[in-house]
């Protein structure tokens, strides 16, 4: 009960916000959900088709939702998210894009309240209460896709803070599942729910790791991109998320890099003149591995801070889930290059704890994008568990993980597994068998992932009263297909590498 | 089968799973539906990014096909890798070494400017090089030190000169311009730095602020109560650092007021070396005012004041010194111990005669005070070599912490008791110094008092008196021949009671004093004089007066020089002279005409003591014949302890074993009177007389006893 009294009075403090979302809700009446002109403003929260093309560039109309509106000379533009697709082809589109025949005013969530903890993000007056309650079924359209209720996780309900402070309305976006409003600083009791994401109060990010699993520090600065584009020796990138580069630096068309040391500079002549001064031509660390043209660097989060945190700020252009919120002190970073005349060029890198409490032997993995699909991806994840067979442990990375990272750890995972499995020939006429320990202890890779490969890839059944692996032919034609593309592979004659005890020497 | 059976079990990851081909096991497919039994792991991803389209599909598509297909790949925007400038942009190229790159540690940065000119800068550049010649890295470095010195604020004009040191036209121009470039800047700096977190947590939700300090209480949570220990330790911290930086902060205007004086002086002595002043009279006439008024204001200033003051020998020491001192009270511990030792070679040289009613708190002080400017204190040696000269070696005086040590209070060691008859109450209480000579050198030191100090080493304190200058004439020749046989002892007292030591004033009428017994004076037995003709070195026999007590038992064992006779006179003489005494005490003035030496006090005491004590004084009291002997014969080079068991020997096999060690110190301690001991040894005096007077009563008893003694010492 003492819920929805503060329910109702967050309703009632938002209630004053935008004149603007007052006629949105007006319009927004049963009945009405679907507009015929679009003489109506489109803001924040509403739902429509835009217009992209897919990858065989034929136009596709994917629902999207409008996160953001600016207006520039002469016309506006919408910040969109692809339902169902990721962040990272959001973009920023003219209104011609938008189908605003299928427009959707934002959907009032009231049922659920506690549940998905976001009772204010639509601010609503108390009549619209009313309207929600009554027309939460006709707002659904078949176009829409169900909200994915089920997957949200359940929030508890300390929440009802409005999310009105400091001044401008800042709506959490729809769809966010375990999004949490912003709690005024000062706001008491703070300390005991610090560290504590899932109680719904935003929080600190826990201290160790360097992703963020809960999106709880997500809004709506961090859902958009802030970079345009990014110049990084040969390549122009464009960022795929936002990253907390210098404020000032975000509305430049280009942002220029260094490519050895990645300092930020806003303007080519700027670059020029760095490059005079810096000398740098490979990633300032120790070169631990070298076969061919790639090398791996070792940088030290502590020692090199500066390299660290614009290698970091990179990064997070590509990465989601990463959070800068902490110092890059407990962080090794190894980088993967790769040697021409010019020197040593940044190709990916990774990221690993110092000392890891959850056996993870990787923070952060990513490859460039001018390097993607070329393999360099699992020559990175072969890499870091070659490291850990070095230090003698299994690993596996840090969660979340990606789409991408998905993908690859898996694959990579399925061909090391695989290449195990094939290897083995019959001893003394017996059937070759393995443990999955073993596979483990091989491979550094932990249990529960080969265990999930195995799965993956279909090849545990039982059989007769034990569990056995079964080799299908196209699994076997598969892999052999697959290993014949992959060139590129870590020597491990070529690592020189000692791991260090990090809990002998001082907090990192 | 049924399928509960199946799920039962678990997937064992130690257990063996052997390894079949599909083809094997044409059978295979019957028992597909039981694959669920093992539990499906999850992705790691997160949950509603799992079910994105683009996913989904490649993830289909690969179980479909065993490999990615171009077109079901994740799409990702797209990046171009056609820079055509790059070329001219990163010029040089670089040889791949042998050996793998290793970073050393610090050499990376070389202190290039952060700041990267941009064309803007580049086109006041160019205006500028019409005129002077100023290249882009100057211009880095000044707005990059422009930069880094605005933090809250911008640099003034004035601030920017000392910061740069730039031909003032050039700084102008750059100056004005990097304010207006600054003005007009979006970010907080021309330098674009990632937002730093404020540390009053206002900053936690900013989406620009990176790379926070993990200082925050990771274990707050679990440990609460060391985070509040932790938070006081920090402000104990902020404390002590504020105080240091207040401490400095005085050094350092004392440091600036030491030059000014330094500067002060020297113009003073310019002046005087121009008007001709070398006797000092001017400046003694110039100051004799400014002394009048001690000047209390500005403490540091004074003290140094002080310092330079008193070399140029003007001002007088005291008054305000510790006046100055005590002001300082945050200096209260800083390197007492070190200062102290530093204290006593300054003491020695240095004005003895000066009053310091300055407690020690005050003293070590004073000294912490010139310690930073040790160059303008040259007679203070540091401390280590101080010790590593000190005589005494590891004996040396070392002060204690939290020992309050006065400073020695001249006035009363030189005001010495007959000075202040009112005082003393006792005229007998002057006895308890007497004129010494030593045999080595051969002289007469003066008012001196003996007794035993640490290892049986004997110590003569002397004590300065009016007299001094008188005694200082007194060759011991001019009495050891003069003085009468019978008092050829190598002790004789001597006494007056009439005369008072100050009104002796001349030499004859204390050598007549000497000679009428009106002073007690104790000497080294002449060398021909002796009765007992045991050693030809001329060694005196056990002194029986000194050690009477020891020495009738040493006599009945059948040696030493003195018969039961004289021993038997001396007790009655003994007896009389402690009457003589007794009488003189209770009259208060009456003149006893005779004293027998004091160690026939001192040996009567012996006899009226419990056995324990008794064997006590006798230990005290026999210890000395050897070194007195030791101290006669020191110039001879004979180490006489070998045979002083004939007659004190077998009772003090303990001060036998010690004499031998302290012989090399012994002269050493003979004359050199410390001063802090004095009143310490004054004390026992009138207990002493109390105990004659008991002595008196029991006198009869004494053959009785001193078997006891005599035992009891072996």
């Amino acid at each position: 009960y003492s819920l929805l009294v503060s329910e109702l009075l967050a309703h009632l403090r938002t209630s004053t916000d935008a004149p603007l979302r007052a006629s949105c809700r007006a319009v927004s009446q049963p009945g009405m959900a679907i507009l015929p002109s679009t003489t109506v403003d489109v803001v924040e929260g509403c739902r429509l088709p835009v217009l992209r093309k897919n990858q065989e560039n034929e136009d596709e109309w994917p629902l999207a939702e409008i996160l953001s509106v600016k207006e520039i000379p002469g016309r506006k533009l919408y910040y969109v998210h692809y339902i169902d697709f990721n962040k990272r082809l959001d973009e920023w589109v003219t209104p011609d894009r938008l189908d605003m025949k299928k427009l959707q005013f934002p959907k009032k969530e009231a049922k659920t309240p506690t549940k998905n903890g976001l009772p204010g993000s639509r601010p609503s007056s108390p009549e619209s209460e009313v309207v929600r309650v009554a027309g939460a079924g006709p707002q659904h359209t078949p176009s829409r896709p169900p909200q994915p209720q089920a997957q949200q996780k359940s929030i508890p309900t300390k929440t009802s803070l409005p999310d009105f402070q400091n001044g401008t309305a800042r709506r959490p976006m729809p769809n966010q599942p375990g999004r949490k409003r912003k709690q005024p600083p000062n706001c008491g009791g703070t300390d005991e729910d610090s560290q504590d994401s899932s109680d719904g109060i935003p929080s600190t990010p826990r201290m160790t790791g360097s992703l963020v699993s809960d999106r709880s520090h997500d809004d709506i600065v961090t859902r958009m991109k802030n970079i345009d584009c990014i110049e990084l020796g040969r390549h122009r990138l464009k960022p795929w998320y936002f990253s907390p580069y210098p404020q000032e630096l975000t509305t430049l068309p280009i942002l220029y890099l260094c490519e050895f040391c990645l300092k930020y500079l806003k303007s080519l002549k700027c670059l020029q003149r760095h490059l005079t001064k810096c000398n740098l031509r490979h990633p300032p660390g120790n070169e631990i591995y070298r076969k061919g043209t790639i090398s791996f660097f070792e940088i030290d989060g502590r020692k090199n801070k500066t390299y660290s945190q614009n290698l970091c700020l990179l990064a997070k252009c590509f990465l989601d889930h990463k959070t800068l919120y902490y110092d890059t002190d407990p962080f090794l970073f190894y980088v993967m290059t790769e040697y021409d005349s010019k020197g040593f060029h940044i190709v990916g890198y990774f990221s690993k704890e110092k000392e890891s409490t959850e056996d993870y032997n990787v923070a952060c993995i990513l490859t460039l994008p001018p390097y993607q699909r070329r393999g360099y991806g699992k020559l990175l994840i072969e890499f870091s568990y070659e490291l850990s067979k070095v230090e003698g442990k299994t690993g596996t990375p840090e969660k979340p993980l990606s789409d991408l990272g998905l993908l690859s750890y898996r694959s990579y995972w399925s061909q090391t597994i695989l290449e195990i499995l094939m290897d083995l020939k019959p001893d003394n006429g017996e059937r070759p068998q393995i443990t999955i320990n073993d596979i483990s202890e091989i491979t550094s890779v932990k249990k529960e992932d080969v265990i999930s490969t195995l799965q993956y890839l279909n090849l545990i059944n039982y059989y007769k009263g034990q569990y056995i692996l079964t080799l299908s032919e196209d699994i076997v034609e598969g892999h052999e297909r697959a290993m014949q593309k992959r060139h590129l592979r870590i020597d491990s004659k070529c690592l020189h590498f000692t791991p260090k005890d990090w809990s002998k020497r001082g907090k990192w | 089968m049924s399928k509960l059976s199946f799920r039962a079990r678990a997937l064992d990851a130690a257990k063996p799973l052997p390894i079949y081909r599909n083809k094997d096991l044409p059978d295979l497919n019957d028992c597909v539906s039981i694959n669920r039994a093992v539990p499906q792991m999850p992705t790691g991803m997160e949950k509603e990014e799992e079910s994105e389209h683009h996913l989904q599909r490649a993830i289909s598509a690969q179980s479909v096909f065993r490999e990615k297909k171009e077109n079901m790949v994740i799409p990702v925007p797209e990046a171009e890798s056609n820079i055509t400038y790059y070329d001219r942009l990163y010029k040089g190229e670089l040889r791949i070494p042998k050996q793998l790159f290793h970073i050393q540690p610090l050499g990376l940065d070389n202190e290039q400017p952060d700041y990267d000119m941009d064309s803007e800068d580049e086109t006041l550049l160019n205006r500028l090089n019409r005129k002077m010649e100023i290249k882009p890295i100057q211009f880095e470095t000044m707005v990059d030190r422009l930069e880094k010195a605005s933090t809250n604020q911008m640099v003034t004009i004035t601030e920017a000169k000392l910061l740069l040191n730039e031909d003032d036209y050039l700084l102008k121009a750059v100056y004005d311009y990097w304010v207006r470039k600054r003005k007009n800047c979006r970010g907080p700096s021309l330098i674009p730095l990632i937002k730093l977190e404020k540390r009053d947590g206002s900053t936690n939700n900013d989406a620009y602020v990176a790379f926070r300090r993990r200082t925050e209480k990771m274990q707050t949570r679990k440990n609460r109560k060391n985070d509040e220990a932790s938070y006081e330790k920090t402000l104990k911290l902020r404390r002590e650092f504020s105080r240091t930086v207040t401490i400095l902060e005085m050094i350092k205007r004392r440091e600036k007021s030491k030059r000014e004086l330094l500067h002060l002086t020297l113009e003073v002595v310019e002046k005087r070396y121009q008007m001709g002043d070398f006797t000092g009279e001017v400046l003694s006439e110039v100051t004799a005012p400014l002394a009048e008024k001690p000047v209390y204001t500005v403490p540091i200033t004074v003290t140094n004041g002080n310092r330079h003051n008193h070399k140029s020998g003007g001002l007088p020491y005291h008054g305000y010194h510790h006046v100055s001192v005590k002001d300082e009270d945050p200096f209260d511990f800083v390197r007492p111990k070190k200062k102290y030792t530093r204290r006593e070679p300054l003491c020695r040289p240095g004005r003895p005669a000066k009053r310091q009613h300055i407690v020690n708190k005050a003293d070590i002080k004073q000294y912490d005070f010139h310690s930073s400017g040790e160059e303008d204190y040259p007679l203070s040696p540091s401390s280590e070599p101080d010790e590593e000269n000190d005589p005494d070696g590891t004996f040396a005086f070392r002060r204690k912490a939290g020992c309050h040590y006065l400073a020695p209070c001249l006035d009363q060691t030189s005001g010495l008791l007959w000075d202040h008859p009112e005082l003393a109450g006792l005229d007998a209480l002057r006895h308890r110094q007497s004129l010494t000579a030593l045999s080595v050198p051969q002289r007469c030191v003066g008012l001196a008092r003996r007794r035993v100090g640490r290892g049986g080493r004997v110590l003569l304190d002397r004590a300065s008196s009016d007299l001094d200058g008188v005694l200082k004439q007194l060759d011991s020749g001019v009495f050891s021949s003069s003085f009468p046989k019978d008092l050829s002892d190598h002790q004789v007292p001597t006494q007056n009671h009439r005369t008072m030591p100050g009104s002796a004033s001349s030499l004859t009428d204390l050598l007549s004093n000497i000679q009428a017994l009106r002073w007690r004076f104790f000497r080294p037995r002449s060398t021909q004089g002796d009765a007992s003709g045991e050693g030809r070195t001329g060694r005196p026999s056990m002194d029986n007066r000194l050690s009477g007590g020891l020495f009738v038992h040493t006599k009945n064992s059948g040696s030493g020089g003195i018969t039961e006779e004289q021993y038997q006179v001396h007790q009655q003489a003994l007896a009389q002279m402690q009457k003589q005494q007794l009488a003189q005490l209770q009259l208060k003035a009456p003149p006893p005409q005779q004293h027998f030496s004091l160690p026939e006090r001192q040996n009567t005491r012996v006899h009226s003591l419990s056995p324990l004590t008794q064997m006590h004084f006798h230990l005290m009291w026999t210890s000395r014949p050897p070194h007195s002997t030791s101290t006669s014969q020191g110039g001879t080079g004979l180490d006489r302890s070998g045979r002083t068991p004939s007659s004190g020997g077998p009772l003090l096999p303990a001060s036998h074993s010690t004499t031998p060690q302290s012989l090399p110190n012994h002269r050493g301690h003979g004359s050199a009177v410390s001063p802090a001991h004095h009143h310490h040894n004054a004390r026992p005096s009138p207990s002493s007389l109390k105990l004659a007077t008991m002595a008196t009563s029991s006198l009869d008893r004494v053959p009785k006893v001193t078997p006891a003694i005599s035992s009891m010492a072996r």
